[in-house]
């Protein structure tokens, strides 16, 4: 039971007890692998399946007519696609770097110290938590105006630095670590900074990476920032780009470039999330938390 | 800027205190300012908008301040606003128990001895990273969300009995089940978390006095990671009302920016507040149902607490009312 041994927690050999197990696991896996399978098989589906009906679910025929549409249609344009992916590349990089900072040090801050207006911070934090981002899309735009930001690249990040769903969750992990484990590191002279950087950060990573998927998620797909705050193209992210792709076409031949574009914005977040996961499961076996 | 000076001024005396409270706000600082910008000034904005008519002119806007009438109107006259509402709420409170118990079934599965745990692990976490976005709405349009074979009438015929609200409440779940599965990626990573931070000679020492594995869950298990099926049951409330799947988002958006539907700005974001305010309710009473159950020894060291200090209320009234005799007999000896 839930036994951990350094770093090789899975057992090395297959037992019969296990198969059980795996009996109950599998079918469930196999459901949540459906999503993926779809977006893959969706992208190479020839254009007779992409409307056959029923729907099938399967690729029978897969061709790269799609992806070959897709290169037309970016040849088109004015801009090249590199242009947009760098944009979003560097977008998406600052914004989940500067969040994980900023959640973790006020979570740091809320969770392990005491000064004034603590519980209120925590508690219009919880408020904006509960928003619907919709409502405040044209506040925000006014806010982004006065503050001379418009076709400024900083409005494509500072709108979603501050995540309050991020801070929540990486607050209720520091609420987990014990009181003595950073008392005792005070004791032996550290610094706030110190205890951030050596006992906080590590402990908390399985939330940090958590949130940092949530953020690149969040920024990754923003297509909002794009159409607001820029007015000139060359400013604009990749997913903005790949929305205006399956819009403008969204005629029949639109469907498969949308499929493809799909693919391709898909891709990145699969990287990121494999990357993570490896810390998460890194933390697991060295956490000091007992 | 005036809080920051009057710290440091205070920082001169050396009280220990006020440094540490100066190292928090310093550490809090940066998520403070973005906070106050992006998100709170725009809260309080768009709550200014939803007590006023705002009217967008190629000029500008022109809102002139009209009270409560916003709301007033939604819950008089708008037909579909409410029971959409009240559909969302029973919604919402029949799926995050699904939610947070299969998340937790799938963490204490992956937590136990099986091989591959690491690509299990990867498979039931990914979804999240799709879980938003264009390609839900694509596959729950190809009907993707529900599994097929279970018999959905054999099921609605065996919960008749239920008052026509809840029923479609309760098919929808059945509709969505797959979909539910895929929203609890971020949940099995924390409950995993949580599960395999605690410590395995309570385990031992429970098969030692003859535990079962039954009991060891109940017992040492599920105490252990309560304050993690808090923070999974907020979590998920918050992602399902925020969720793009969510017909409330489409309906106040339609209302803000549709050509058709649009009832005025101000109407659309009093929409949105009479919206977080269901959500936050919601939140606060999935809250207070998991924080109630305080474990017994809690329960007896507050009820000593409460014990003692009626005993000190008293023993201060006794003291009072001896003082009141005493300045009275004073008072009637110097008469």
């Amino acid at each position: 039971m839930a036994g951990y041994k350094g770093s090789n927690i899975n057992p090395k050999k297959f037992e019969r007890g296990q198969i059980k197990l795996i009996i109950a696991v599998l079918p469930l896996a196999l459901f949540m692998v459906l999503p993926i399978v779809f977006i893959v098989c969706h992208a190479f589906k020839p254009m007779e399946e992409l409307f056959a009906f029923p729907p099938r679910f399967l690729v029978t025929r897969p061709t790269l007519d799609n992806f070959r549409g897709l290169m037309k249609a970016s040849q088109t344009s004015g801009i090249p696609l590199s242009r947009y992916a760098f944009n979003s590349v560097m977008v998406t990089l600052i914004d989940v770097v500067l969040s994980i900072i900023l959640s973790t040090s006020a979570g740091f801050a809320l969770s392990k110290m005491r000064f004034k207006g603590k519980n209120m911070l925590m508690e219009i934090n919880n408020a904006a938590l509960m928003f619907v981002p919709v409502a405040v899309m044209i506040p925000r735009y006014l806010v982004i105006n006065t503050l001379g930001l418009t076709n400024n690249p900083l409005a494509h990040v500072l709108p979603l630095v501050a995540m309050p769903v991020s801070l929540f969750l990486v607050k209720q992990f520091i609420d987990q670590i014990p009181d003595a484990l950073i008392d005792a590191a005070y004791i032996d002279g550290a610094t706030d900074f110190t205890v951030y950087r050596k006992i906080i950060f590590p402990l908390v990573k399985p939330a940090i990476a958590t949130s940092a998927i949530l953020a690149f998620q969040q920024v990754w797909t923003n297509v909002e920032s794009s159409n607001l705050y820029m007015n000139e193209d060359g400013l604009r992210t990749l997913a903005f780009y790949m929305n205006t792709l399956t819009n403008a076409n969204n005629t029949v031949a639109g469907q498969g470039i949308a499929a493809a574009a799909t693919l391709i914005m898909f891709v990145p977040n699969l990287v990121m999330f494999i990357f993570c996961q490896k810390s998460i499961m890194n933390t697991m076996a060295h956490s000091g938390i007992k | 800027m005036k809080e920051q000076n009057k710290n440091k001024v205070r920082r001169k005396k050396g009280s220990l205190k006020q440094k540490e409270a100066l190292m928090g706000y310093l550490f809090i600082l940066p998520w403070l300012i973005g906070v106050l910008i992006f998100v709170l000034r725009p809260l309080v904005q768009s709550f200014g908008f939803a007590l006023s008519k705002v009217k967008m002119t190629p000029k500008g806007r022109i809102s002139t301040f009209i009270g409560l009438q916003n709301f007033t109107q939604i819950l008089q006259e708008d037909e579909t606003f409410p029971t959409e509402l009240g559909a969302y709420l029973i919604k919402t409170i029949i799926a995050v128990p699904v939610i947070v118990v299969f998340a937790l079934i799938i963490a204490l599965l992956l937590n136990s001895k099986i091989k591959g745990k690491g690509v299990f692990r990867l498979i039931f976490f990914l979804p999240v990273i799709i879980a938003s976005g264009p390609v839900m709405t694509q596959l729950v349009d190809q009907g993707a969300g529900s599994i097929p074979s279970i018999n959905t009438s054999a099921i609605s015929s065996m919960i008749s009995f239920l008052p026509g609200i809840l029923e479609d409440a309760i098919m929808s779940v059945f509709e969505n089940i797959v979909m539910y599965l895929w929203y609890s990626g971020v949940q099995i990573l924390i409950f995993l978390a949580a599960v395999q931070k605690i410590d395995t000679s309570l385990y031992e020492a429970a098969k030692m006095d003859g535990g079962s594995t039954w009991e060891c869950f109940w017992k040492i298990t599920l105490p252990t990671i309560k304050p993690m099926i808090l923070l999974n049951a907020v979590y998920t409330v918050v992602f399902l009302s925020n969720n793009e799947q969510n017909t409330i988002i489409t309906t106040i958006k339609d209302a803000m920016f549709g050509t058709t539907g649009s009832k005025g700005y101000g109407y659309a974001s009093a929409m949105a507040w009479l919206y977080a305010l269901v959500v936050t309710l919601l939140v606060a009473a999935v809250a207070a149902f998991l924080v109630m159950k305080k474990d017994v020894y809690q329960k007896q060291a507050k009820k000593v607490r409460k014990a003692q200090k009626k005993e000190e209320r008293l023993l201060k009234k006794l003291e009072r009312r001896g003082e009141k005799y005493e300045q009275q007999k004073l008072k009637k000896a110097a008469r």
